[in-house]
């Protein structure tokens, strides 16, 4: 998946207020056997709660083996209407957003049942994992996920009382540059870590940061998430940044706000204390 | 000599006399050619669409696919289609300039201005980018119908229509570098030009507006054609000059910005549908004005439908304006070059 595609994904949580978890469109039937998701995250939360066999269209940026062979019906801002009834959904996962209101409000008037949810912040996605798992009738799965994370959460936290905060600068792409902001789930589990997310002044979750405050906020580690390493020489030669520890983020668990949070949260806390493992 | 006989004598002996018969067997032909693009459209799409059910069973998804969608979608089509190709018509005809299509009077810099704002500042007031889109537009009109008052040159107008479109994407670029890069995507798609799902209200809306406007254009079709002659010409013939002039402008605006707010940027159908259909009947605007109409309905209708048997293809249905662009450019370029050989 590309930058770009996850950026767009992430646009739909910090566009317009989203608002909150809800159905649009007709309920579902009792039991859901047909189910299309828009977004890999939300993929990744049906596969998750044991559901991957009622997967039967998904995103284009879907990436998952276990979906290679599905239909893929559009995009974030451009799911296609038609690709989607085409595959008679019982139930539709998609991540509300201004980009893909229209498509979706068409969806429901036509008849095809669509869950909405946000997935911005870690509390937005312990929602999502729980409402798939109970549309899907696998409440103790999503439940299940729901707690893990919760679990994983405060052991982190335990144990990063223990370790002096780290100044922290989480990079999404450096040209232009775009951080980790406030208000989104990569600064929870920055917070979570342990980390001092320097770019907490800046506006939203994605935005795009001045190189200069980036510069001036000298941060401890440069966390490196970027999709495209274009720019990144350039940036890491600034007096402020090249000081710091630069640090390469393993795989996209960090953008991805899913079932995978709990492993990016450990992994996060290992690139910040790498004393603390062996 | 006539204005028509002028025109014919420039487009060579390929101009249609026009004749309220040839019109109407001419508009006839055209109309069927638009009805058969809009059946044609209907049956094209991801959903596998039995007509036999759609029409057979009310409640069925077949039916539910072709009313709420395909119908829908292709009448917006034919809407914003004709809106730019006669629009385009009467602008090249009204700034004796072939190179004119809808956009040149500010329109699409003040719509693209108004829906960036709208959709950098999320407001999602009514129908969000569209109105905005429409709002910008007007103003645009406005803004530029004003700086053409204080000269009778047509010139005035058009080059503040460019003037103004160079500023508007200055102002976009600023918008676009302030904000998040994840709002871009849906700028540039916006800016693209698709054709999507609209309520019937609005398209109800849509269809008035352009009823209006392009009738209004029509009814001033024989004025437009002296005028073509030059502004000194065209008054020693009776013509109000300034008021033609202003009803036109105010016409071809209002409905270039119901297109665009419906369809944001959709290119080229304003420049070569008129182009292509010139050619073909000569220059005279009251047969050329309603025949770039229908055929730029039928050709709106048809891109889009293109669009979406490209879907398999790309798992995205490229903006309409992609294709009418890519269809559109290089046929442009071989009118251009036999125009060349012509004169």
């Amino acid at each position: 998946m590309t930058l770009a595609a996850l950026l767009s994904a992430a646009l739909l949580v910090s566009g317009a207020d989203p608002g909150p978890l809800r159905m649009l469109g007709p309920a579902p039937a009792g039991v859901v056997r047909r189910v299309v998701t828009l977004a890999p995250s939300l993929t990744d939360v049906v596969l998750a709660v044991g559901a991957g066999d009622r997967l039967v269209g998904v995103s284009r940026f879907d990436e998952r083996p276990e979906v290679s062979r599905l239909p893929r019906v559009g995009g974030f801002v451009d799911p296609s209407v038609e690709a989607v009834l085409a595959l008679h959904p019982d139930l539709v996962l998609a991540q509300p957003g201004p980009g893909n209101r229209r498509a979706v409000e068409t969806l429901a008037e036509l008849g095809a049942p669509v869950l909405l949810l946000p997935l911005g912040t870690v509390g937005d996605v312990l929602a999502a994992e729980r409402a798939v798992g109970r549309a899907l009738g696998r409440t103790e799965q999503g439940e299940g996920l729901a707690r893990d994370l919760e679990r994983t959460r405060a052991q982190v936290r335990a144990r990063a009382r223990a370790e002096r905060p780290v100044r922290v600068l989480l990079v999404y792409g450096f040209d232009p540059l775009v951080v980790a902001g406030p208000g989104g789930f990569a600064d929870e589990l920055l917070a979570d870590a342990g980390a001092l997310n320097v770019a907490r002044d800046a506006a939203g979750p994605y935005p795009v940061y001045s190189v200069e405050r980036a510069v001036e906020s000298r941060p401890e580690v440069v966390l490196d998430a970027a999709d495209v390493p274009a720019g990144r020489d350039r940036l890491r030669a600034l007096p402020g940044l090249r000081e710091a520890r630069w640090a390469e983020v393993p795989d996209h668990a960090l953008l991805h706000p899913g079932p995978a949070l709990g492993k990016a949260l450990e992994q996060l806390f290992g690139l910040l204390h790498p004393e603390t493992v062996r | 000599m006539t204005a028509v006989a002028v025109h014919e004598a420039s487009a060579g002996a390929r101009a249609v006399r026009f004749t309220p018969g040839r019109a109407a067997a001419i508009l006839g032909g055209l109309g069927a050619l638009t009805a058969g693009a809009l059946a044609a459209s209907v049956l094209v799409g991801e959903f596998p669409l039995q007509l036999s059910r759609a029409l057979g069973e009310p409640g069925s998804a077949d039916a539910r696919v072709l009313l709420g969608l395909r119908i829908p979608r292709a009448v917006l089509g034919a809407l914003v289609g004709a809106a730019l190709a006669a629009s385009g018509s009467a602008l090249q005809a009204l700034l004796r300039n072939p190179l004119a299509d809808p956009y040149v009077l500010g329109v699409s810099g003040g719509a693209a201005l108004g829906a960036t704002l709208a959709l950098a500042l999320g407001l999602q007031v009514l129908a969000g980018p569209s109105l905005f889109a429409f709002l910008g537009a007007l103003a645009a009109m406005a803004l530029v119908l004003a700086a053409g008052r204080s000269r009778s040159s047509p010139h005035a107008a058009l080059l503040t229509g460019v003037v103004f479109n160079a500023f508007a994407a200055a102002v976009i670029t600023c918008v676009k570098t302030l904000l998040t890069p994840d709002r871009l995507g849906e700028v540039l798609y916006w800016l693209a030009g698709s054709v999507g799902y609209e309520q019937p209200r609005t398209l109800l809306l849509g269809g008035g507006l352009q009823l209006v406007a392009l009738g209004v254009l029509w009814l001033e079709s024989a004025r437009l054609n002296l005028l073509s002659l030059g502004d000194e010409e065209a008054a020693s013939l009776g013509v109000p000059v300034r008021r033609t002039r202003a009803v036109v402008l105010v016409a071809a605006s209002l409905s270039v910005a119901g297109a665009v707010a419906l369809a944001g940027l959709v290119g080229f159908v304003g420049l070569i549908v008129p182009h292509l259909l010139r050619l073909w009947l000569g220059p005279d605007q009251r047969l050329l004005l309603p025949a770039s109409a229908l055929g730029g309905a039928a050709f709106l209708v048809l891109a889009d439908a293109t669009t979406r048997l490209l879907f398999p293809a790309f798992h995205a249905e490229p903006p309409v304006g992609v294709v009418t662009a890519v269809l559109g450019g290089p046929l442009f370029v071989w009118l251009l070059n036999r125009r060349e050989q012509l004169a």
